[in-house]
């Protein structure tokens, strides 16, 4: 029982141009069911691409995605329109992830007519169990988006996503629109959800924090790569790719105060353009530990305690 | 501290101009010379309506009702707009979120850098020069480049620096940030943080930083002012306000954030509700209706600003006291 991804390929043709942009070269993850898995990586590392490609909205050029044995393709879209459906996916914005000229309850319970989910006399009772599960008040059913909050849209949109009734909900950036003091909220939903309904979880990220606090399992990736793989705490607390460390470095910490210098640690330069990867390891040009191997080969993960995966040749355990 | 601040704002109050609305209320702090401060706030916290009041930038619609601001000992608010247009730009600078819209998409970098100087110092044989050495201060690679390239050419990053260079070209003594960050990636971010805070340093310079992540000014500002439904609901030190948070919503905003290190699955403390709208409040204090502290008085009468030592705290029933 595990959501399986095999060795991914994604790349984009640019027409105009000729060129071609390597969003994801080779991604391989094995998640069990019940398991949260976090995603973390900045803007081009291809973390939304294979949230797509997880969801079945596009296909691999090379690879499979796999969700108990079977193609997560073939399952997504034989039973689109008849039965549950395997993932679901709830995106960053619930301002424009909404119709706006549809009522809360409508948006609801188009999924569960287009699924066939439940008969139609019960649709509305399932409807307001789904608000309830999500923490909502029943009468927000006749509402607007525009009458809600930020936090109440995206509990909307994990409402929506969970009248499909599926085992594997792929959160992209869930709670980076929400301010603040409502985004607490949302992970604690998040959570509650997941132990309520057994959920598998992919939680994509570019907030270490938010990662470390609801992942069972952290992937970090780099222009369209995953550098380091393990459980939270190994990669959290003990990371050994030099971007990882990095990466937790640039993380701004309320807990640390008052401490100008900390700023100048920061990792130089900008990621590089996905149409001309540089050769050998992607990261070379602004790692701090780059030998002149690392030029010309690139690293694929290699274990280096058990569950700890890191693509670096200076890498020790 | 007995200096004459920089820039002083007392008692501000911004409000919609028709069917009025009261966006920003009785907002009053000081920025010394050669400090920074930070102001913290959600979204619709009157934090982003405050900063632009100070350079006269406020969008139609919405005015300064009451208050002063002075700047130097002069008060912005009552100065024409020809003398407002010598101090914007040249004594105190903006940058803003999304340095895309802030540049002009189809003009070159350098006529662009040279337009700002040209309309205030008027342009020279060391314009050039002065535009060259910014930029290559604030971390572009190829200078020459960047003088003949479009905003497009660059990543959010790179536009970043170059809006930076455009604030400092004319050494503004005060520097006024609206998240410049924000839409930046987390290393990115960082080297944005490093090079700002090394810049106004080497030139003595006052700023003025708005941000919603308590994260980013942790390491970067002297003081900070906590605003909550248009008002400021504390102020002080950010050791003061990051150890010993006095007012409800300040420690429940610490509290609410997940830290980088230690254990996961525990819960995170949250702030049940939604923030206030400002016009809303009325006779209460704003963060009354969130607040587990929160008794009668706090529902039919707002708590004024208590001044002790160098913070303040508008809060009746703040943490630390009985």
């Amino acid at each position: 029982m595990s959501l399986e991804i095999e060795h991914v390929e994604k790349l984009y043709k640019i027409v105009s141009t000729q060129t071609v942009i390597h969003a994801l070269n080779g991604v391989d993850i094995s998640l069990p069911t019940g398991k949260t898995l976090g995603i973390v990586g900045e803007s081009g590392c291809g973390k939304s691409t294979l949230a797509r490609l997880v969801t079945g909205l596009e296909a691999p050029n090379k690879g499979n995605i796999r969700w108990n044995g079977s193609p997560i393709h073939n399952v997504n879209k034989g039973s689109f329109s008849t039965k549950k459906s395997v993932v679901q996916l709830v995106f960053q914005d619930p301002y424009s992830s909404l119709n706006p000229r549809q009522r809360i309850g409508a948006a609801i319970s188009e999924i569960i007519t287009v699924h066939k989910l439940v008969e139609k006399e019960h649709i509305d009772s399932r409807v307001s169990e789904l608000l309830a599960l999500v923490g909502l008040a029943d009468d927000l059913k006749n509402r607007y988006p525009h009458q809600l909050s930020g936090g109440q849209r995206q509990r909307v949109s994990i409402a929506r996503a969970l009248a499909a009734e599926p085992n594997l909900l792929v959160l992209d950036e869930p709670v980076s629109a929400l301010d603040v003091s409502v985004r607490a909220e949302v992970m604690n939903l998040l959570i509650d959800l997941r132990e309520k309904l057994g959920l598998t979880y992919i939680f994509i990220s570019h907030d270490l924090a938010m990662i470390r606090y609801i992942s069972d399992f952290v992937a970090v990736m780099y222009l369209g790569k995953i550098v380091e793989f393990g459980n939270w705490e190994q990669v959290i607390n003990d990371p050994k790719h030099p971007y990882t460390q990095a990466l937790i470095n640039a993380m701004p910490d309320h807990t640390v105060i008052g401490n100008p210098e900390s700023l100048a640690k920061t990792l130089q330069g900008e990621v590089p353009d996905p149409v001309n990867l540089p050769t050998g390891c992607a990261f070379h040009l602004r790692c701090v530990k780059a030998t002149p191997a690392c030029t010309l080969v690139s690293q694929t993960l290699i274990e280096i305690s058990p569950n700890h995966q890191v693509a670096c040749m200076e890498a020790k355990a | 501290m007995s200096q004459q601040p920089l820039l002083s704002v007392t008692n501000l109050g911004i409000s919609t101009v028709q069917d009025p609305r009261t966006l920003v209320n009785n907002v009053s702090f000081d920025i010394n010379p050669g400090e920074a401060v930070g102001v913290v706030g959600e979204s619709g916290s009157g934090k982003t309506l405050s900063a632009l009041s100070i350079l006269g930038l406020l969008p139609r619609g919405v005015g300064v009702v009451s208050g002063e601001i002075l700047f130097n000992g002069k008060n912005l608010l009552t100065l024409k707009p020809e003398e407002l247009r010598q101090i914007r730009g040249n004594k105190i600078a903006m940058i803003y979120q999304d340095p895309m819209t802030a540049l002009n998409p189809v003009m070159k970098l350098g006529k662009q850098l040279l337009e700002v100087i040209a309309s205030h110092d008027g342009i020279n044989e060391q314009s050039d020069d002065r535009v060259r050495a910014l930029l290559s201060e604030v971390g572009i690679p190829d200078v020459n480049r960047a003088m003949e390239s479009y905003a497009h050419e660059f990543s959010g990053g790179m536009r970043q620096r170059i809006m930076i260079a455009m604030a400092l070209l004319l050494s503004p003594k005060l520097l006024i940030a609206d998240e410049p960050t924000t839409a930046l990636d987390v290393t990115i971010q960082q080297q944005i943080l490093a090079l700002v805070s090394d810049a106004r340093k080497k030139r003595d310079m006052s700023m003025l930083w708005i941000t919603h992540d308590l994260g980013v000014v942790a390491n970067l500002v002297n003081r900070l002012n906590v605003m909550y439904a248009g008002r400021i609901v504390e102020s002080g030190t950010v050791e003061e306000i990051f150890r010993r948070p006095k007012h409800p919503y300040t420690a429940g905003l610490l509290s609410s954030l997940p830290t980088s290190t230690g254990t996961n699955r525990e819960r995170l403390t949250s702030i049940s509700g939604v923030p206030e709208k400002p016009w809303l409040v009325g006779n209460s204090c704003g963060f009354a209706a969130r607040c587990s502290r929160a008794q009668s008085r706090c529902h039919n009468e707002i708590p004024l600003s208590v001044v002790k030592d160098d913070s303040t705290v508008a809060c009746f029933f703040p943490l630390g006291s009985k």
